[in-house]
Formats: structure tokens, sequence, C-alpha cells
């Protein structure tokens, strides 16, 4: 398990549906091209939502961390 | 010149716009008897009077193309008015009338000829996806979806691990036995494949409702939601839908039951074709579990007052208006209605993908009617059996001042369920 430096944390918890895809999509660009967003969340849905979104965007997953009541999702910036 | 399309470009819009001229569609292009029955009919227009958030006001942009490209006097003497060529103020019509429109199909039940709308705008929204000119976060909210269908081999682990995670959230509002799963997935023999959306909260009522009716079930590795009907594009719509479509026929379950969310469970219920399984909304199969006796609620736990709105999907557009009522009836008894209600309920504003795309400023400005209508139910609770629709209400809630509580009608039926050997107030 790496650790990285994050650029950000984005607190998705509890967010309703189709906000953390609508929201990371908003929030990545803004950071530069090669860093990594910490993303907090508790939508089990999520685990395999980002790195759909990340294939159709050209970015990258790098990894997910599970315990329970949190899962956090470390997104890095490729374009 | 600026402005105008290419011979080019026309053509290829002109060809989009044909392929969509069945014959309903013709019907719907040539019977407007332009009556103007439909003006008071859209919230929209209800609540910012301006005559191109009208039903007729908005489908008029896609009958005036209609008449330059498809009809004799268009074709031959544009000059005589009443048509649109294709060009940039075209185009931003077109949008503003499509993206405008929440596919309430209010307006249809009060149409004499049963002019349907929101299909007059599916053509709006073909021009805008061959002109690519959509809204782009629907259409990425679509490709993700897809995505996830290909790629979920390899997610499924983390997925059930995070299922896992979850369980003690549904224990804690109904207990299993030791060893057995509070959230089944993958299950074999299943009965019903439970499709929810993104975020546990559409998960873990639902869950322990389902629990509590001794129901065999699994939940699904995919959201019930599919963007690609606001966008318009059937060929995503189709990808999206198929990818549950495989999942309930692999596992061989009888019913799909889907998360409280209108647009998922039209589509999946009107527009997949015979399937060897059933769809159903969650709603109805709660009411199914209280009619079987299969859960048990107690009416003491709500004690505030409560509305229901029905969205325009699951009510309207699909017929399910008693059931909620009668959940609502086991679990309360002080249950007032909107007015109007049922398939005269006004649309929350939210639809048709609005909320996805933000949006805020001009959903808050087109639903002042419905603001005003949950404001004189007098109601502490509005609650609701659609995603999207909870969301508007909330943003309404607040934009508003409303001082009211938005809650999923499943939340409220887990609230209520009652234990064995528990005493409870029917
Ligand atoms: S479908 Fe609803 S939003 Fe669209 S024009 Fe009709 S009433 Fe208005
Ligand atoms: S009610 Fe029907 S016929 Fe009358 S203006 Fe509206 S769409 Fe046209």
């Amino acid at each position: 398990m790496a650790d990285y430096e994050t650029k950000k944390t984005l607190d998705y918890k509890g967010l309703k549906c189709p906000m953390p895809i609508v929201k990371i999509s908003q929030e990545l660009p803004k950071v530069g091209i090669g860093d990594i967003v910490e993303v907090l969340t508790t939508d089990p849905g999520s685990l395999s939502d980002f790195p759909a979104w990340a294939k159709t965007t050209g970015n990258q997953v790098v990894e997910t961390r599970q315990e329970p009541g949190l899962i956090k999702i470390y997104v890095k910036r490729l374009k | 010149m600026e402005g105008i399309l290419s011979p080019a470009e026309s053509a290829a819009l002109k060809e989009l716009f044909e392929k969509k001229l069945n014959g309903v569609m013709r019907m719907y292009l040539d019977t407007c008897a332009r009556c103007g029955i439909c003006v008071e009919s859209c919230h929209v227009y209800a609540s910012m009077p301006e005559v191109k958030y009208t039903a007729v006001g908005r489908a008029e942009v896609v009958r005036k193309i209609f008449r330059r490209y498809f009809r004799m006097q268009g074709r031959f003497a544009p000059w005589l008015g009443e048509v649109l060529e294709f060009d940039e103020a075209t185009l931003n019509a077109v949008y503003d009338a499509a993206f405008s429109c929440t596919g309430c199909r209010r307006c249809m039940v009060h149409c004499p000829f049963g002019i349907d709308t929101q299909q007059v705008m599916a053509i709006a929204k073909a021009l805008l996806i061959g002109a690519d000119r959509e809204p782009k976060v629907l259409s990425m909210l679509a490709d993700m979806s897809i995505a996830k269908g290909e790629g979920i081999e390899e997610t499924r682990a983390d997925y059930a691990q995070a299922l896992k995670n979850l369980e003690g959230e549904v224990k804690a509002i109904w207990p299993v036995p030791e060893g057995t799963s509070a959230i089944p997935y993958e299950a074999k023999e299943a009965d019903v494949l439970y499709v929810a959306l993104a975020g546990s909260h559409s998960i873990v009522s639902a869950a322990a409702i389902m629990n509590a009716a001794g129901e065999k079930w699994t939940l699904s590795s995919f959201e019930a939601v599919n963007f690609a009907t606001f966008v318009g594009d059937s060929g995503k719509a189709k990808r999206v839908a198929q990818r549950i479509i495989d999942e309930a026929t692999r596992l061989g379950v009888k019913e799909v039951a889907v998360v409280e969310c209108g647009t998922a469970f039209r589509y999946l219920r009107h527009m997949i074709g015979p399937q060897k399984f059933r769809v159903v909304a969650f709603v109805e199969l709660i009411d199914r579990y209280i009619r079987e006796d299969r859960i048990r609620l107690d009416k003491s736990r709500l004690p505030e007052s409560v509305t229901y709105h029905d969205p325009c999907q699951i009510a309207r557009n699909s017929g399910i208006m008693e059931e909620p009522r009668r959940i609502l009836r086991a679990i309360s008894d002080r249950f007032v209605e909107l007015r109007p209600n049922r398939e005269e309920n006004w649309c929350c504003g939210g639809g048709g993908g609005l909320v996805a795309m933000g949006e805020l400023d001009f959903r808050m400005k087109s639903s002042r009617v419905k603001a005003d209508q949950l404001k004189a139910s007098g109601a502490q609770i509005v609650t609701t059996a659609c995603e999207n629709c909870h969301s508007q209400l909330s943003d309404l809630n607040e934009h508003y001042g409303l001082g009211m509580r938005v809650e999923f009608l499943s939340h409220l039926v887990a609230k209520a369920l009652v234990l064995p050997g528990e005493r409870f107030r029917r």
C-alpha cells in the first residue's frame, strides 16, 4: 500500500446519485496533470464507478482502500 | 457567414430528423390544433410565464424545422414564414426547448390529441447529439455506465468487500441469523434482483425491508439509473440497460426490483421488451409485503404529518399511484395529499437530467409552483419514491425556506419495521 502525496481530499460521503461522479469530473481538472486526489466516500458502487469513469476520461484510479464505514479512492489526473 | 451550418452539416441533421419520423411522430407534428390547452399544464410555464416554456411552444421549434425540410410549403416557399433553417440560432432554440422540458408528460394528460411533447423533444435531443451540443455531463455519465459494464469483473471483489463492510448498518435495522448475509450478492437461487444507485442510502433500508420480508434477493452490480435516456441517445440507453438484463438473466431471477428512481424504473419496465423476468418498482414490492403480512409496521414511529410527491415516471407515466398511498396509510395516521395529485401532480422540476446538469437557478425558478403546492399541504414531511425528485425537493425546501423534511418512502418504512415480539401500533 503506497503513500501518496495527495493534492486534495474530496469528501463525497453520503452524496446522492450521480453526484460523486459529477463532482470528480469537475474537481479533477482543477489539479495539475500527474497530481493525485483522495476521495472519501461511503458508496460501495464508487469502487466500480470511479475506475469506469477514469477509463472513459483517460484518467487513472491508482488505488482504493476500504474500512467499515469509509472508502478511499486515489485518482490521478492524466489528461 | 457566421451561424450558418454547412450544407453537409444540415443534410446530416435532416437525416437524423428523418430517422425519428415514424407514423406517431408525424401525427404529433401534424395534428396540433394550437388550442393552447396544454399551456397551463407545464410547471415551467406556470412558474415562468414565457411562451417558449409552454409545451406547444417547445414543440413548435421542432415543427418549424419539420415544415422547412419535410413539407412542400417549407421546401419551396420558406419565405412564407413559420419555418426554421438549421443554423446557430435554431440549434440554440432546440437546446432551450429540449432541456427546459423535464419529460414529465403532464401536458399530454391534458392535450385532446394526446400529443406527447416529451417524444417530440426526442427529435430535438437527437439533433443536438448530431450537432455535438448535448449536455456533456449526461453523456459522460452514460459512458461511465457502459464502461462499468465492460469492466465489472475487475472491480467485483472490491465491491463485494464494500457490501460486507456495509452489512452492519443493515443489521442495525433488521438482524439476520449468524452466517447469513445481510446484503446478498451474486446469490444463487435468488428470486429478486434489487438494482440500487450510487450511494449506500439506496441499499441499506431496502436490504432491511427485504430481509424482514424473508425475500430471497440479491444485489445488482450496477446502478439502475440510465443517463443515456436523458441525453436522448437510444443506442447508449440500450447498452446501459443490457447490463442489468444480462445480469438478471444469468442469475435466473423472477423479478428485477428497481430502487426508488423514476427514470430507471420507466425504462426497465416499459422499454426493454419481453424478458424472462418481471420488472417491479420498489414501492410495489413494499406494498406487496404489507398486503401479504410479510412485514409489520409501527405507526407510532412517525408522529409528524406527511405528504407524498408522485414522481412523474412512477405515477403518471407508469400508473403506480395507490401502492405508495397504501404504504403511507400503514405507517402514518397523518398522511395528507398534495393538491393536485396522482397523474395531475406537478412535476418536481428536476427531471430530464436537470439535477445532474446542475442548473440550480433554472430548477428553482421553474418550480415555484411546486414549492407553493408543498407549502399549501401544511405537511411537516414530504416523502417520495424517486432519487431525482428527492434531490430536487431538497433543493426546493432549502431555496424556498419550506421548513419540511424530505424523506425516501423506503427509509420511512425501514424505520417503522417491527421486530418479532415487539409491541407496535397498527
Ligand atoms: S413534458 Fe412536462 S416539462 Fe415538458 S412540456 Fe410537457 S408539461 Fe412541460
Ligand atoms: S393541447 Fe395539444 S393540440 Fe392543443 S396546443 Fe397543446 S399540444 Fe397542441
